[in-house]
């Protein structure tokens, strides 16, 4: 049995550019591309839900 | 590429080309391991039905592209465009933390402030620099910013305003040692900083043992309630609580708890980057380290179970709604899209290189010099970090700090294992909260 507990969503664009720096140096808080979401989709959501 | 991992009686299936996340039951889980990934695991006890199932549901999911998926191999379009800047605002600190990269402040040079001349000659070259970029950021760091904050001020109001004739936005965050939290300070950034990282290392033991004064005595008591009151007034705009972890407290899911018993509720904790022998993470630590970060997993679900969760930064994962491949394979763009900015002017790939003369680029003065260092940083990316194509969380990690893997190999796409090791145990535990977090909807 398996179960899918996540995909990530269809891409209308990619490589936009919009997405902040991801510095992952621990001296800041470091981010990585993993826990960072993408600014066009979750701009699009926000539109989508309003 | 698939990784297949237990976390406690959880079977997970984590499908890198795709980025999708299945939980299956531990007969398929058992039968991937062996067949897909060639771990040594007994599938002896598997009857031909459960095989059968196993090989079904696989073909159902390949179908539809969630596993097994072909890993694209497209490397990035890099621009030469310039998004973010890290203004070293004061290179000096009213701290003495013995694991400080930075020299205490210094950065291996004289302690000195940003000029607002200095300040604004960057707010400049980053708008000429930008392209067609619309929104930039400008990050203050040190030393400590706020032992400068009046140029800190009044260069946030500039580049306010010269951002609006440019047609740019600017995202501002600050990284300080709260120990200069005054209700000015905290007024102003509410007012005027997306993001604000503030220091604690958690415990008063633990944060006094490293985080000191300038005459040595520890400065917990100095800061913790500044940093209370800063959150109270915060609302809902971002922050950080951020601590660091050494070699003395393997322990440290007690320092993030007690963090969040302080009614912090956004908090991160860093492993230490240092060589000194005694706080240096080392590889003997790595099995402390990851039961560690499984029992402040646990911890952390049991909060948002009893409805006193907090958010811990490395915890956080998007596989929806994540970057796109592109960002995945440029990760930081250091040296390239984003640039530290010394008190002189002077231009590095990062703050992490800011005391090494031998990566100075050029100035905000003059525009960048060595587009040698640039081209390398450049070109840089997931796919020039050999050790990591077979790694699964390469789409996720990105290939590491580049800071982090010249200082300890040599190469900045030389990844530093014992740092890998750590990502990778994170990735799990963040894996699993959210599959919990999907199954008991919170």
């Amino acid at each position: 049995m398996i179960k899918t507990i996540a995909k990530p969503a269809e891409r209308k664009v990619t490589a936009c550019g919009e997405c902040r720096s991801t510095c992952q140096s621990a001296c800041k808080t470091s981010c990585t591309v993993g826990n960072q979401s993408c600014e066009r989709i979750t701009r699009e959501e926000k539109i989508e839900r309003k | 590429m698939i990784h297949v991992f237990n976390y406690k009686d959880k079977n997970y299936i984590y499908d890198v080309g795709s980025g999708s996340l299945h939980e299956s039951d531990k007969p398929t889980a058992d039968y991937l391991k062996a067949k897909a990934e060639g771990q040594a695991v007994d599938i002896t006890y598997l009857t031909d039905e459960q095989i059968q199932e196993a090989i079904q549901d696989c073909e159902a999911l390949k179908a539809q592209g969630l596993l097994f998926k072909d890993e694209i191999k497209t490397y990035p379009m890099k621009s030469n465009e310039i998004k973010a800047l890290c203004i070293h605002i004061c290179h000096d600190c009213n701290f003495r933390c013995r694991y400080c990269f930075a020299d205490e402040g210094a950065y291996c040079s004289t302690r000195e402030a940003m000029s607002f001349e200095t300040a604004k000659a960057a707010v400049d070259f980053l708008i000429a620099n930008s392209g067609k970029r619309k929104v930039l950021e400008m990050d203050f760091f040190g030393g400590e910013p706020l032992m400068n904050f009046d140029v800190l001020k009044q260069t946030v109001y500039y580049a306010k305003e010269a951002g609006a004739k440019a047609g740019k936005k600017f995202l501002f965050t600050t990284t300080t040692n709260a120990l200069l939290l005054s209700d000015e300070v905290i007024e102003f950034f509410n007012a005027e900083m997306e993001n604000v990282v503030l220091s604690l290392d958690g415990r008063k033991e633990v944060h006094d043992a490293i985080r000191k004064s300038i005459n040595g005595k520890g400065t917990f008591d100095l800061i913790i309630d500044k940093i209370k009151k800063f959150i109270s007034l915060r609302g809902d705009k971002s922050y950080y609580v951020r601590g660091t972890f050494t070699a003395k407290n393997l322990d440290f899911s007690k320092d993030v708890l007690f963090i969040a018993e302080q009614g912090v509720d956004s908090i991160s904790m860093e492993p230490v980057v240092t060589d000194i022998d005694d706080l240096q993470i080392k590889k003997e630590h790595l099995p402390a380290i990851e039961r560690e970060y499984e029992t402040l997993c646990e911890a952390y679900l049991q909060k948002h179970a009893e409805g006193k969760g907090f958010n811990f930064f490395h915890f956080n994962i998007d596989l929806e709604g994540g970057v796109c491949l592109s960002k995945r394979v440029s990760a930081c763009g250091a040296g390239n899209e984003y640039f530290s900015v010394v008190p002189n002017g002077d231009l590095y790939p990062c703050h992490q290189f800011a005391s090494d003369k031998e990566f100075r680029m050029g100035s905000v003065f003059t525009g960048i010099e060595r587009t040698d260092i640039r081209e390398k940083f450049k070109t840089s990316c997931l796919f020039t970090r050999k050790k990591c194509e077979n790694c699964f969380a390469k789409f996720i990690c990105s290939g590491g700090c580049s800071a982090n893997n010249y200082h300890f190999n040599g190469d900045i796409d030389e990844p530093y294992e014992t740092t890998c090791a750590m990502m990778k145990k994170r990735v799990e535990c963040a894996m699993h909260i959210l599959a919990e977090k999907k199954a008991k909807n919170f």
